[in-house]
Formats: structure tokens, sequence, C-alpha cells
């Protein structure tokens, strides 16, 4: 009944090619997006802020990277997690060691300086492929937590071995309390989510997707193997860079090589394969549902122990944590192969037939 | 000399440790097409249900037969494994059929977080010892040969003799029984092997449940080394640039991986460590691995793909 | 019906290739001229498809030289082939399948397109001009092949003979000079062989380009190609117009077995 594609005919290849062609869905992202800005900061403690928003708009970030490189262009990656700390500590270093470098800048150049090293750790995708190429990739998280831990440079000698920014600011603007933080992670997700938007419906996002289905035919068409998946690597890990930048300066503050672990790598994969590969919306999706459960499950179990009169302990809690963590894990790959995004976009055929099925 | 020899033998035999957990990669994938990134959890596993039960029935005896505990043990926990293997079929495998890749991959991740829950939940979260009377102290050999001698450890010569022998054991098992046929037709074509009757569940519950003993051998090993700890859940990515690097499809290939992972890994502890800080040997597995890729995609011993359009 | 055949743009001189042990092709000769529609037949495992894959890079034969407008090449990958205005439509359809219609032939486009990275990325002047321009493009194979219903459907929804028609579109969507076509109408009903024959015949006509096709329909063969090349086991065994061809006594005993 409300949504609805009849009547809105296109009478160009531009409006054709709008990234959303049916009104209605404009319109409900620009209100989401919209409220994101204006509505929540009224409406949200600091608690929901701190441990779910600011984390799930720096994980969708990384999520969206990780899921242009194996959702789009098909090669699958382990090591995305090494890609976060690189962000987090080159930015660190350019922070730190540039006097007067501005804080956006230095979290772009440590996106940079993931872009450059993702290209290098790209080059065994040109001979590797599949399940051999996922576990190439995690030479590269090894390497990271090695190097990020035992060469002091990266950590400007500090003696405890973890590193910490303090006094953000932007343009005088100090991010300090949770909305402040909440709201500079929000402008890069919105931003980043547009320009992944545009890549995916561009040339490049084509080459990507024509490598992931059939790369002979690829080859065969005029698409150069080797520029499409190194640019795929590269991007990538721009945005795990400038996710994991985020993650160290916004939402840790003060950070150690284990926060970017091979627990992470594994974790963003979860996101981009529970919410939808080669899907901007599902990157969202994952990364919500893979934030929210665990303190969730984390809330309830104690909560559903006390019902029945049992003290249900901390060790028990985690190991029930972990066992329903991982059946739910299991049990959507089940239910739906093609992740959360494949379900909402079931969801809107039937609204679009909605309330007249027939 | 003699102390080259001696790391190299060190790293050898380290190497047959890494191939007992990269042979149950390789049966699982070879036979269901599934990366079983649960290898590692299902060492845990095993591993602590053969250190409790082990200490159960030690426990239940009254302490007077160390080795009839254990063979009781032994057994138990092979009919864990047996049951983890019918589970998985049952819940997991049977209703994933036919996904892709990386859908399995990321299915085996979530059986690690079951069973890692589920092994503390059962058996406790503690460190435990399993003691299959292991010689632990070292000998030296050769004295004439090289001033000095070399030093080998008993306990790890026992290891990689029992790992040998346990790999003669299932490539017999593979090329010489019926369900060993069986399996290898599996393995080449899951459709094919279905329509000439083969029970393709039947099958994967058999290969889980023989990669799950393989890992029963594997933990009681670690274990008894290492102690039974929830790190040795990590062994699993000890083994995978081993199976990378040997041929995923590949059974001598996951022995050869896993005798040059062991001496890579030794050998650059040993000369490479000291220069750049030490702590060097996991990420050096990987990067020795990805180099041999370099020049031999498919690993060492895979089957070459060829391009057909 | 008067065609214009022109000068031998593609010549192949005794190739040979082999796999391991196995000889997929033998000393092989032949050329293509400008404009022609040339065809390949052969029993199954002829190497017909080897010889395509030779044609565009995909193998690389052991011997012999491949002059295309009389430079040789050398070792070549395959999207240099396409460089060089060869494309090709493939036997077991190689669409790409989590794409729309119009994307796989937007892909055909990729070589034409020149904008970079940052522009796509922000999506601004050139990078959107360059995408509508070559949509045009594409909007007119897609008339022409007459696939306008279908052109946001993923390919893989689409029913075989279809999708075929989507690989022979993202072919064309190249603006080859050289088409090689493996097998377009395997699989295919009368009717939809009648259309693709029609297609064929047409981009021959309007377009001008040069065709290469390997088919097993003898019928579809004799009719519209200009010139036939046999392979049997890897070796060549006869070459000519569609009569002589017929007319050739290895041919016949290749295909009939010795005992006629």
């Amino acid at each position: 009944m409300i949504y609805r594609e009849n009547g809105q005919f296109k009478t160009t290849y531009q409006a054709d090619q709008q990234i959303f062609t049916i009104a209605q869905d404009k319109i409900f992202v620009l209100a989401v997006i919209a409220f994101a800005f204006i509505g929540i900061p009224f409406l949200v403690d600091e608690y929901l802020f701190r441990a779910i928003l600011i984390p799930f708009l720096i994980l969708a970030l990384a999520a969206l990277g990780v899921n242009l490189l194996v959702g789009y262009c098909g090669q699958i990656t382990l090591g995305a997690g090494a890609f976060m700390a690189i962000g987090a500590y080159a930015a660190y270093n350019f922070f730190i060691r540039i006097d007067g470098m501005p804080l956006i800048a230095a979290i772009l150049l440590g996106g940079l300086s993931s872009a450059g090293m993702g290209i290098l750790f790209g080059v065994p995708s040109l001979r590797v492929r599949g399940l051999y190429l996922a576990v190439a990739t995690l030479a590269a998280q090894f390497f990271c937590d090695w190097a990020f831990l035992r060469i002091k440079w990266f950590t400007n000698d500090s003696s405890s071995g973890s590193v910490s920014v303090s006094n953000l600011n932007v343009f005088g603007w100090s991010i300090e309390t949770p909305i402040q933080k909440y709201l500079f992670c929000l402008c890069f997700l919105v931003a980043f989510a547009l320009v992944a938007k545009n890549l995916t419906r561009a040339i490049i996002g084509r080459q990507w997707m024509a490598i992931r289905d059939m790369d002979v035919a690829a080859e065969v068409i005029g698409i150069r193997p080797m520029y499409a998946k190194l640019s795929a690597f590269a991007v990538s890990s721009f945005f795990v860079g400038v996710a994991g930048a985020l993650w160290g300066f916004v939402h840790l503050g003060s950070w150690e090589p284990a926060a970017f672990s091979v627990d992470r790598s594994f974790q963003l994969l979860f996101m981009v394969i529970i919410g939808g590969l080669g899907s901007i919306l599902g990157s969202f999706f994952g990364a919500a549902f893979i934030v929210v459960l665990p303190i969730f499950l984390n809330q309830f179990l104690p909560a559903l122990g006390s019902l029945f009169g049992i003290a249900i302990s901390t060790a028990a809690v985690s190991h029930a944590e972990l066992i329903i963590f991982g059946s739910l894990i299991v049990f959507f790959l089940i239910v739906e192969p093609h992740g959360l995004a494949r379900l909402w976009s079931i969801a809107k055929e039937k609204l679009r037939l909605w309330p007249f099925p027939h | 000399m003699g102390f080259f020899i001696e790391t190299l033998i060190g790293g050898l035999m380290a190497g047959m440790l890494y191939s007992l957990v990269a042979l149950g990669f390789v049966l699982i994938f070879k036979a269901s097409g599934v990366f079983n990134f649960a290898q590692g959890a299902m060492v845990l596993f095993a591993a602590l249900a053969m250190a409790r039960f082990s200490g159960w029935a030690n426990a239940a005896l009254g302490g007077d037969s160390l080795f009839l505990a254990n063979v009781i043990a032994f057994m138990g926990a092979g009919i864990v494994m047996w049951i983890v293997a019918w589970v998985i079929e049952r819940l997991v495998l049977r209703n994933l059929v036919n996904q892709e890749g990386a859908t399995l991959l990321m299915a085996t991740l979530g059986i690690t977080y079951v069973l890692e829950g589920i092994g503390q939940t059962l058996f406790g979260s503690e460190i435990y010892s399993i003691d299959v009377g292991m010689p632990k102290d070292p000998v030296i050999m050769f004295e004439s040969l090289f001033e000095g001698g070399i030093l080998i450890n008993k306990e790890d010569f026992i290891a990689a003799l029992i790992a040998a022998i346990l790999v003669a054991v299932l490539t017999l098992f593979f090329q010489k029984t019926p369900i060993g046929r069986a399996l290898r037709a599996v393995a080449d074509d899951h459709q094919a092997a279905l329509s000439i009757g083969i029970p393709l569940n039947r099958i994967w519950v058999i290969v889980w449940c023989v990669a799950g003993v393989v890992a029963l051998v594997a933990g009681i090993i670690w274990g008894s080394k290492l102690g039974v700890q929830f790190s040795l859940a990590t062994v699993a990515m000890r083994a995978l640039p081993v199976v990378i690097l040997g041929g995923l499809t590949s059974v001598p290939g996951a022995i050869v991986g896993g005798l040059i992972i062991g001496v890579g890994e030794k050998l650059s502890e040993v000369y490479l460590g000291p220069m750049v800080g030490g702590g060097i040997e996991i990420w050096f597995a990987y990067m020795l691995a990805l180099v041999f890729l370099l020049f031999r995609p498919q690993g060492l011993f895979g089957e070459k793909i060829i391009d057909r359009v | 019906m008067s065609k214009k055949i022109g000068d031998v743009i593609l010549d192949l001189q005794s190739i040979s290739l082999r796999f391991g042990g196995v000889k997929a092709l033998t000393d092989i000769s032949f050329d293509v001229r400008e404009h022609e529609v040339r065809a390949i037949i052969g029993p199954n495992g002829a190497g017909k498809s080897s010889m395509l894959n030779v044609i565009n890079g995909v193998y690389h034969p052991q011997d012999g030289k491949i002059l295309f407008r009389g430079q040789e090449r050398k070792k070549m990958e395959p999207h240099m082939a396409a460089v060089q205005g060869i494309s090709r439509t493939f036997q077991n359809i190689a669409l790409f399948k989590g794409m729309s219609v119009l994307d796989n032939i937007m892909t055909g486009r990729t070589l034409k397109m020149k904008s970079n990275l940052l522009m796509q990325a922000l999506w601004i002047g050139p990078a959107r001009n360059e995408e509508l321009a070559h949509r045009r493009k594409v909007e007119e194979v897609i008339d022409f092949l007459e696939i306008q219903h279908i052109r946001k459907t993923p390919v893989g929804r689409l029913p075989y003979g279809l999708q075929k028609r989507v690989d022979l579109g993202r072919a064309l969507a190249m603006e080859p000079q050289i088409l090689l076509l493996d097998e377009p109408m395997a699989g295919m009903n009368v009717e939809e062989k009648q259309d693709m024959c029609r297609f064929i015949l047409d981009v021959n006509d309007q377009f001008g380009t040069t065709i290469v096709l390997i088919e097993h329909d003898m019928g579809v063969v004799m009719d519209i190609s200009d010139r036939v090349v046999v392979l049997d086991y890897g070796k060549k065994i006869g070459d000519g117009v569609p009569d002589e061809v017929r007319a050739n006594p290895d041919v016949i005993k290749a295909y009939l077995g010795a005992g006629h």
C-alpha cells in the first residue's frame, strides 16, 4: 500500500542509476540518518553510547570494508584485525610524532597506511585462491600482532606496551563526551557508506564482482585481475584502517595489540557473513547483531537464572555465552546463508504487494 | 654442528605433532569440503574428556592401575568424539550441504565456540594433566659422532613415533578398506558417490569421527606435554600453515608440510629470533607457507587447478 | 549478398599445445580473414575450445606463432587480447551470476572507461558522465538482442537460452574486431537457434565483426559460415568453404567412422 514504485517512471539513465530508485527507500534512509544525528543524542543514555552505539558505528565501518573485499571481490580474509591495528598504530604515530597534526588527517593517514599494507598483503591473492588465500591472510594478522608488540618504535617506546591518546579535538571542538564521540563516528560512517555505495555501483565495483563470480571470464573481457584485486585490498584496508584508528582513538583511548587480535578478524568476518555478503546494508545488520548479542546474553542469562532461583557463576555465564553465540551463528547460517540483508529484501518484496498479495 | 642437528631433530619431532593436527583438517576437507576451523577445539575437547575420564577412572579403581584407567578413559573419550561427530553431522553439515566455502568455514567457527563452551562446562576450565606414562627425561645420543652428543627428548620421540604409526594406519585405512574407498569416492564427487549408493551422511559421520580420534591422539600428546588447558585450542592456528603448505587434500602433504614447518620454525627461532627480538615462530610459519604458495598455489601435494572455460 | 571479405586479420601458424603429456593441439595452421564467419568443427575432444583459448590468451601454446594484423604476439594474457579487440563467449556460460544483466553487459565496457578510483568513489562529474555515456551504448546492445525486459534481473535467475544471449551481449559491448563464439547454440531448441543465428549474422553484417565460431549443428555451420576448419584429435583434417569440407573424405571418416 505504502511501499510502491508504481507511477515512478524513469526518463533518463541518470534517474535510473540513482542509489535509491524507489522514492520511499530514499525517504526512509534519509529519515534514519536524520534520526541518528538529531533524535538519538536526546534519547539515549551514556552507557548505551559507550557499550553499544559507538562500537556499533566503528565496527560497522570496518565490516563495510571487509564486505568490499570478501563480499564484492570474493577474496576471503581472516586478517582484517591486522589492518585495524595498522590503521590505529599508524594514526597514532602520525598524531604524536608530527606537531599540530589534525585528528581527522591522522585518522585518514592511518587508513592510507593500512591501504598500502593491504596492497602488499594482497599480492598473494594474484597467485593463491580461496581457502588457501584465507589462511595466507592470517600471515598479516600474526605478523602485525608480533610487530606491534615487539617493535618498540611503533608504540613510541612506551614501557607498558600500550599507547594512549587524549585531548582529541576537531576544529576546536573537543571530542570528549560519549555524544560527541558518537556524532564524530557517525559522520565517518555516513561518509564512508556513501563512498562504498558509489564504488560498488561504478566500474570498479563491477570489476570486483566480475572477479568474484568468474575470474577467467573477467580477464577475457579485459579486466586486469591484478588491478581489480589489489584495488579491492587497498580500498577495503583503507576502510578497515580508518575504523581501527577510530577504535583506538575514540572508543578505547588507550590500547594494546590485543585489541586487534585474530578474534577481532573473525568477528568482522562473522558480521559480513551474517549480515549478508555483497550488501552494504548487510554490513550494518551484521555489525548490530554481533555487537548487541554478547551484551544481551551477558545481561539476560543471569536474569534468567535468578528467575529460576539459580545463581549462575560468571564462568558459567561466559561458557553459556560461547555456546549460545556459536549455536546462533550456525543457526543463522543454516536458516539464511545469504544473511540478514536477504531477509530484509524479502520483507521489502512482501511489502510491495501488501496488503493485496495476489 | 651437533647443536644444528639437535635443533633439526627437535624441529622434525615438533613437526610430526603439527602434522597430527593438520591431518584432522585434511581428512575432513577431503571428505566433506569443509575447512574445519573447529579442529583445534576438537583437540581441546578430546583432551579435556581424556584428562577428566582418566582422573575419574583412576579414582574409581583406587589408583591401582594407571594403565587400565587410561584405556578406559581413551575409550570413553573416543565415544565422546563419536557423539560430537554425529551431532555435528546431524545439526550442522546436513543442513549446509552445497553451501559456499566461506559459509562452511564460518559454521565451523561457530562450532568452535560451542565446543569450547560445552567442553569447559562439562569438564571444567582448570588446567588438567594427562599422564599416559610418557618418559620425561631426555637422553643424549651419538656422543661418538659429535662433541657433547645430541640431546633428544624421549617424550617428543615417542610422540613422533605414535604420529607416524597413526599416519600409516590411516593411509592403510584409506587405501585398503571398503570404507576408505567410499571415502575417497565421496571426496572426488559427492553427487556421483551418492548416485552409486554410498550413504553420504554416514560417511561424513565416519570421517568426523576419525578426525575426532586423530584430535584425541593429538590432544593426549600435546596435553601430556603442556597440560590440558584452554590454549590447546590454539594449536589449530599453528597447524594451519602446515595444511596450506602441504595441500588441503593431501595426507602425505600434511606430513611433509608439518616437517617443513616444524624445522623452519625451530631454525628460525634459534638463528633468526635473537636478531629481531624473538617470538617470531608463529608468523614465520605463515610466511614460510606463503612463500611456498607463491610458487605452488595449490600447496606441495594439492591437486593442480586447471582453468577450464 | 555481396560481403566484403578482407585481408587476413588473424594468422595461426603451426600451433601446438600440450598439457603435461597430453597433446591438445598438434601443428595447426589456419587463418581468419576480416569480416568473414569462420567455423571450427570437429568431434568432441578435438581441441576446438582449446583453439579458442589459445587465440585469446587463456592457454599459451608451446610452439607456433600467432599473427594479429601482421604483428606477431608474444606470450600474452587474456586481457591483452581484449585490448586488441578480441572478445568471446563461453561454452558453459561464464556470466557473472551475482550481477544483473545490465551490469554484466556493462562489464564489457570496462576497457573503454577511464575515470579514476577517486572520482568513482565520490561519483562526481567525469565518472558519472562516463557511466551514463556507456549506459547508452549498453542499452543499444540490449535493444539489439531484444532483452530489454530482463535488464535488471540477476543472470542466475534467467533460463539457459537467455543467458547465452546475455553472454553474447557482454562480448558485443566490447565492440570487438574479432568475436569468438564457443558453441553459441549448444542446448538450444530450434527457435532459439534461429534467433541466435540471426543475431550472429546481423552482427557480422551491421558491424562488420569477424566471427570465429565453434558449433556442432552441421546445418547451422554450413548455412552461416564462409569457411570451415575441421579438427580431429588435435590435428587439422580439413579446411575450406563448406562444400569442400563436406566432400572431404577425411572429414567424412572422422564424423561417420572408418566403415563408411
